[in-house]
């Protein structure tokens, strides 16, 4: 265990020199860098407290319902009958072939060069075809704009030099967010120590994700072969109140 | 083997509601209609003259309703105009912006040339529409080479209509339960069965009941078909050629609504085959199967393929409701194509009369 859980976000804003001089210089800073953004997400450090969820509602002004990034929770028993919590965070992957942009028919959905995926709101017609063909579900049609929603890696708050809210606010760090195109930033070397011990979602998919995961459940990197509790429970809003 | 239970799980709701299915279902039977039209106007095949006609009507109607069905599912009708100020030609959604005009503007030529004599015999009886038959007719003149060019057009749209809503549901990896080859070859021949079923009704409203064992004919051998490519990709996915079929069928192993939803798939498309085949003489009831086959297929693609999740456990079932995009929708769409319907049948004859 790391007794400096928080190691991350000082080297990130260490990385940033131009942080403090204003919002505009810490963009031409990363332009400059030639950034490649990406998240390393260390499960073992999760306690699925959903601080992650909130913060990403509160920051991106999310429906009631619809989130960019969650904390799925399972109770998983081996084969001696021992039952353990595993968890998955889930977010947009922005995969390097992700599969959402050759489908957009209006060319809405684009990757930037830092490597995020984000959708063009004025050019989206909310047609949902980039919903359908994200692998990893992290995609929804907003019910406020009735347009593509998805995590952006809360790029308004990178370019201003500040982290993804979700990162900020995690209590154990589980989520690492820097710039891979530099081998000095705490994610290039959190993933170099980790080399062999690291996984991406649905790897068979072909989307290379830039999302990486320490200590992912295999069981649990795609759809999970299980019974779920949301299946057994009563749905107000599709039961009635 | 580790057991799970998913204790928080976090399901996506359909992003594809059943503005799509009432979308994908008219414009392929509008599609198959408009085929059914050619041995009769075209061709000028005796048998098929009386049939083509109401397929003519059938295809007029379902093919000007479908699109209101797809605009409804942009939640802003103006947002149309950004498929064509900037289409991605990657997208197989992009190209259909333009197949549809295509096609609907071949339908809507192939129509008035197919009409025009007729309407010029309109505008000389007294009516107070007299004046607007006559400029509709244009002249009246019958221009068999006009038509056929016009239908080439319309098939040419019809076509691609076809491949790319079989295609653009095809090539989402992400979704087992379309991600196969037989999905826009099923799409096809379920858009004849629905497009025979539409027609055998029109038939039937206008009481030309002759033409009965002709439909049934054909309407037999598309089921025959749908029966042959739906057994096929179960066994692919049984025996896992198909490794998308294959998942599809894992995602959906120990679920009751899904045992129900194959056994009613495989068991109305048999009956529909059977009463094909044994009541050759009758159309309301065959009709109404071959168009429940069509749309139902399209139902479980569409809302049972999004209902099987991508990722963790929970599935996400829908659930009609009372609102626009769900169940008035639905009902919108069937009352705009039998508003459709009196207009048309309303303007203009469509029995075997009118067309002697």
């Amino acid at each position: 265990m790391n007794a400096h859980p928080d190691l991350s976000r000082r080297a990130f804003f260490t990385a940033l020199p131009a942080v403090t001089a204003g919002l505009a210089i810490p963009a031409h800073a990363a332009d400059e860098a030639n950034p490649h953004w990406a998240m390393l997400v260390d499960t073992r450090r999760c306690i699925a407290c959903q601080a992650c969820t909130m913060a990403c509602s509160m920051e991106n002004v999310s429906p009631e319902g619809q989130f960019r990034t969650v904390v799925a929770t399972y109770a998983v028993t081996d084969q001696t009958g021992k039952t353990g919590l595993s968890v998955l965070p889930r977010l947009c992957n922005h995969c390097e072939e992700p599969p959402c942009i050759p489908v957009c028919p209006v060319g809405a959905t684009f990757k930037r060069k830092d490597g995020i995926v984000l959708v063009d709101g004025e050019r989206c017609v909310g047609c949902a075809y980039c919903v359908q063909a994200c692998p990893y579900d992290a995609r929804f049609v907003n019910h406020h704009t009735g347009k593509a929603d998805k995590c952006t890696f809360c790029s308004h708050r990178v370019e201003a030099g500040l982290l993804p809210a979700c990162v900020e606010t995690c209590v154990g760090g589980a989520r690492i967010f820097g710039d891979i195109n530099n081998p000095q930033s705490e994610i290039s070397r959190r993933l170099v120590v980790a080399e062999g011990k690291t996984s991406v979602l649905k790897p068979e998919a072909g989307t290379t994700p830039r999302v990486f995961y320490i200590g992912l459940d295999q069981q649990l990197d795609g759809r999970v072969d299980g019974a779920a509790t949301a299946d057994m429970m009563w749905r107000p809003d599709t039961q009635g109140a | 083997m580790n057991t799970t239970v998913e204790v928080l799980g976090f399901a996506r709701e359909p992003g594809w509601l059943p503005w799509a299915v009432q979308y994908f279902f008219l414009i392929g039977i509008s599609t198959a209609a408009f085929f059914l039209s050619l041995p009769g106007l075209v061709w000028q095949h005796p048998d098929w003259r009386g049939i083509s006609r109401r397929a003519l009507l059938a295809a007029l109607v379902c093919g000007l309703t479908a699109p209101v069905a797809l605009l409804a599912d942009l939640h802003q009708p103006g947002r149309f105009l950004n498929f064509y100020l900037h289409p991605n030609f990657y997208s197989w959604m992009a190209w259909g912006a333009f197949f549809i005009p295509l096609y609907l503007l071949g339908l809507i030529g192939y129509t008035w040339l197919c009409l025009r004599s007729q309407l010029a015999d309109l505008a000389k009886r007294p009516s107070p529409l007299a004046g607007l038959y006559r400029k509709l007719a244009y002249g009246g003149h019958h221009n068999p080479s006009a038509i056929k060019a016009a239908a080439l057009v319309a098939t040419l749209g019809a076509v691609l209509v076809l491949l790319y809503t079989g295609m653009e549901v095809m090539v989402v990896q992400a979704r087992p339960l379309w991600n196969t080859a037989f999905l826009p070859v099923i799409f096809a021949i379920t858009a004849l069965t629905g497009g025979i079923g539409m027609t055998a009704l029109s038939e039937a409203v206008s009481g030309n009941r002759q033409s009965a064992p002709l439909l049934n004919q054909w309407l037999a051998r598309g089921v025959w078909a749908t029966l042959v490519l739906l057994a096929a990709w179960l066994v692919f996915g049984l025996v896992g050629t198909s490794t998308a079929a294959a998942d599809a069928l894992a995602a959906m192993a120990g679920s009751f609504g899904w045992l129900v939803t194959g056994g009613w798939l495989f068991g109305s498309t048999l009956l529909t085959l059977w009463v094909a085949r044994n009541y050759r003489e009758s159309l309301v009831v065959p009709a109404l199967l071959a168009l429940h086959g069509a749309w139902l297929v399209r139902w479980i693609v569409f809302i049972g393929g999004q209902s099987l999740p991508k990722m963790g456990s929970a599935s996400h079932p829908y659930t009609l409701t009372l609102t626009p995009d769900s169940l008035l929708g639905i009902v919108g769409m069937a009352g705009l194509c039998l508003t459709l319907y009196i207009i048309l049948t309303s303007l203009i004859p469509w029995d075997d009369q009118a067309n002697a």
